[in-house]
């Protein structure tokens, strides 16, 4: 739910001007060839806005392409818990989630979309209230309840309310700004939520989740790539390569087209589910290096293309 | 003043393995006031020079009001890796230690300074330390020759209940200010900076108080969070040729070269049961420490910078053979090459599911020789009552990377080239 508030963060920054800080205080090398050209506080553009505008558009399009996905596989999932599929709708779960964690952020400007699909039951007093629906409220009841009974009325709720984002979203506004933050977001998504196993705490299905949000972030990325390519190819390279490293760290916890079940030690939301450890600390130890050195990077993007 | 600074430095001795440490300078602070009030006010904050030929954090006075330890695991993939993320870490406490301000910078940037101290970072006796654990010296950076002689993960110890979640690390950093916010911006720009190569393992924050602690109070001993004075018989650090002796690694130690210079940290995170302690009898209490509650004075005597004088006790009569400050030093010519120098501080950090406070110290000691310092004092204290009262849960052993001088040296620069 403080997805809203994270998104706008970046955007509240812009007025705090002053307390920036002199290229010693830098971040590290890897971004040194962004904060370069961070004392130049020229109003020309970084690059030809036409380019910019493109990624803009384009990343709309991707987003719009992933919610007509979205749609067709929450409808797999949403059937199989009307149908009484137990073993059906556990295994749709996961998937039916997977173009909505791509393009989270962006999605999450159509308004109280994700209160309503992708709020976890810490948002709410319990499990029983009323206002808790979407995926979570599903993912208690078929993996910590084992059941589909009463499932019904909040897979409708589900399908309804991914029927109102794809009928909302050509509406919304989408600036080279917003891709360049959709991306940082999505990282900051992966850090935050996944890491920490509380996204997906009954069915243990983090890594779904995780390799979208990365997915997303590379997509999103990429829109931008002629941007970067001109305005900062050392800082574009950094990117792709740190995204690259956070795949390379989770291929060996692939599983066929998924992945293991998210059990770690010590696991705040311990669940029958995870009988043993299958993701060791020294790997979420690396994941987090990696992904906090990757959202160093994209806070840079905006800065480096001058968004405004 | 004179008076007790000199008997300070006289004697020289430790307490024991309990205290801040920070009574270790009782006059030493004064160096530079000039002011003949009795109460004099304390120095005026400035910034640590951050070249030496020792880390100055580890002798800095007045020791400053807030510390906190930080251990990391090291992530980077090799020794170049490495080496960058150590001249990255250098670089930025470099620059913390000078309060070297921000620049303005295009605001479709973040602001690389969180900004919480402002635009110029004001003098308030920031320090950073940093120490490397046995475990960096494992396979992964080819750097098992060139592991200090004694740099072991720390063993658990009597009466330990090490949590893992609390214990050891590829690194330690200790950052002591002032005031929270210095402390909270130093951390965070460091963690900026490293952010690709150093994760959190844990950490531990807390006060001390005694020098520099406030207008009143800066020369008084500070207390422990069992309500006694800790720290009366440190050693001073303002005697080159004591630090000489006991804490920096000499060059006929038999370490390896890039080691001199450096000093052995055990850092102890002591849990203190304080609801039980508060409900024992004050003599028991004194029997414990050996010495008076509200003086510091050793049992029977009336100054707290008294010697014990252990030989006209010999049967424990007046101070109780294994009373704590008895244990931890016993005063005899034998035992003086086990003194250590401790710059702890005390923590509070909200409750246990019992309801209990979960309060105490994080004992923080530099020593020449771990074997012949922390280690040997530990041994003394094994079964000493008090542990009763006190749990270690935490802490690790570290070696502090020797000091630097040159505006192109880095920390770890010998160790790692």
């Amino acid at each position: 739910m403080n997805r809203y508030l994270a998104w706008a963060a970046p955007i509240a920054v812009v007025g705090l001007v002053l307390s920036g800080c002199s290229s010693d205080n830098s971040t590290s090398e890897e971004t040194t060839s962004a904060t370069g050209s961070a004392t130049e506080t020229s109003s020309a553009p970084a690059v030809d806005p036409a380019i910019l505008d493109k990624a803009a558009a384009d990343y709309k399009a991707y987003a719009q392409s992933n919610i007509d996905e979205l749609q067709r596989v929450v409808k797999v999932f949403t059937d199989a818990v009307r149908a009484g599929d137990l073993a059906a709708a556990q295994a749709a779960y996961a998937p039916s989630r997977v173009p909505w964690e791509r393009i989270e952020p962006i999605a999450g400007l159509v308004e109280e979309i994700d209160g309503k699909i992708d709020a976890r039951v810490d948002d709410f007093a319990g499990t029983d209230d009323p206002e808790f629906t979407g995926w979570h409220r599903l993912e208690y009841l078929l993996f910590e309840q084992n059941t589909t009974e009463g499932g019904a009325p909040f897979a409708d709720q589900l399908d309804k309310d991914v029927a109102d984002l794809k009928a909302q979203f050509p509406s919304v506004q989408v600036t080279p700004l917003d891709v360049a933050n959709g991306a940082a977001e999505l990282i900051e998504e992966v850090s935050e939520g996944k890491i920490t196993g509380e996204e997906d705490r009954y069915s243990k299905t983090d890594l779904w989740d995780f390799d979208a949000n990365l997915q997303g972030a590379r997509d999103a990325i990429g829109k931008l790539n002629p941007a970067l390519v001109k305005a900062d190819p050392a800082l574009l390279g950094e990117i792709d390569a740190g995204i690259n490293s956070v795949f390379d760290t989770l291929a060996p916890l692939r599983r066929g087209d998924g992945w293991v079940l998210f059990c770690t030690e010590d696991d705040p939301y311990p669940s029958p589910r995870c009988p043993e450890v299958t993701v060791q600390p020294d790997v979420i130890d690396k994941l987090k290096a990696e992904l906090a050195g990757l959202s160093e990077n994209l806070s840079q993007v905006a800065g480096v293309l001058k968004l405004q | 003043m004179t008076e007790r600074r000199s008997g300070l430095s006289r004697r020289g001795f430790i307490a024991g393995a309990l205290g801040t440490g920070a009574a270790v300078g009782a006059g030493a602070a004064l160096a530079g006031c000039s002011s003949p009030e009795p109460a004099p006010a304390a120095p005026a904050p400035a910034f640590v020079p951050f070249e030496g030929p020792h880390q100055t954090g580890i002798t800095a006075l007045p020791i400053p009001e807030r510390g906190l330890v930080a251990s990391f695991n090291v992530l980077s993939p090799d020794r170049k890796a490495l080496t960058h993320a150590f001249r990255e870490l250098s670089d930025e406490i470099r620059a913390l230690m000078a309060g070297r301000p921000p620049e303005p910078r295009d605001p479709a940037y973040p602001p690389v300074d969180s900004g919480i101290l402002g635009e110029a970072p004001p003098p308030d006796n920031l320090s950073v330390v940093v120490g490397v654990g046995a475990s960096l010296f494992d396979k992964r950076f080819g750097l098992a020759d060139r592991k200090p002689g004694e740099l072991v993960t720390m063993p658990f110890l009597a009466n330990d209940r090490l949590d893992p979640k609390l214990s050891h690390g590829d690194l330690s950093i200790i950052i002591e200010a002032g005031h929270a916010d210095t402390v909270i911006f130093a951390l965070r720009q460091l963690m900026r900076r490293t952010r690709r190569h150093l994760v959190l393992r844990w950490m531990i924050d807390g006060y001390a108080r005694g020098i520099g602690a406030g207008q009143v109070s800066h020369t008084a001993t500070p207390r422990n969070l069992l309500g006694f004075k800790d720290g009366t018989a440190n050693l001073d650090v303002s005697d080159d040729a004591l630090m000489d002796r006991h804490v920096w690694v000499g060059p006929d130690d038999g370490e390896p070269d890039w080691a001199v210079g450096g000093s052995y940290q055990a850092i102890r995170i002591i849990r203190m049961f304080v609801e039980f302690w508060d409900r024992t009898r004050l003599a028991e209490q004194e029997a414990l420490f050996g010495r008076v509650k509200s003086t510091g004075a050793p049992l029977g005597m009336t100054d707290e910078f008294a010697d014990p004088d252990y030989a006209s006790d010999p049967d424990g009569k007046r101070i109780p053979l294994n009373a704590h400050i008895r244990l931890a030093n016993p005063r005899t010519p034998e035992t003086e090459e086990n003194l250590i120098l401790r710059r702890g501080f005390n923590y509070s950090r909200g409750f246990d599911g019992a309801g209990r406070l979960d309060q105490g110290l994080a004992f923080v000691a530099y020593q020449r020789s771990l074997e012949k310092g922390f280690l040997t004092v530990q041994r003394r204290l094994k079964g000493e009552p008090l542990e009763e009262y006190i749990l270690p849960v935490g802490g690790g052993f570290f070696f502090m990377l020797p000091g630097v001088v040159g505006a192109d040296r880095y920390l770890g620069d010998e160790l790692l080239s």
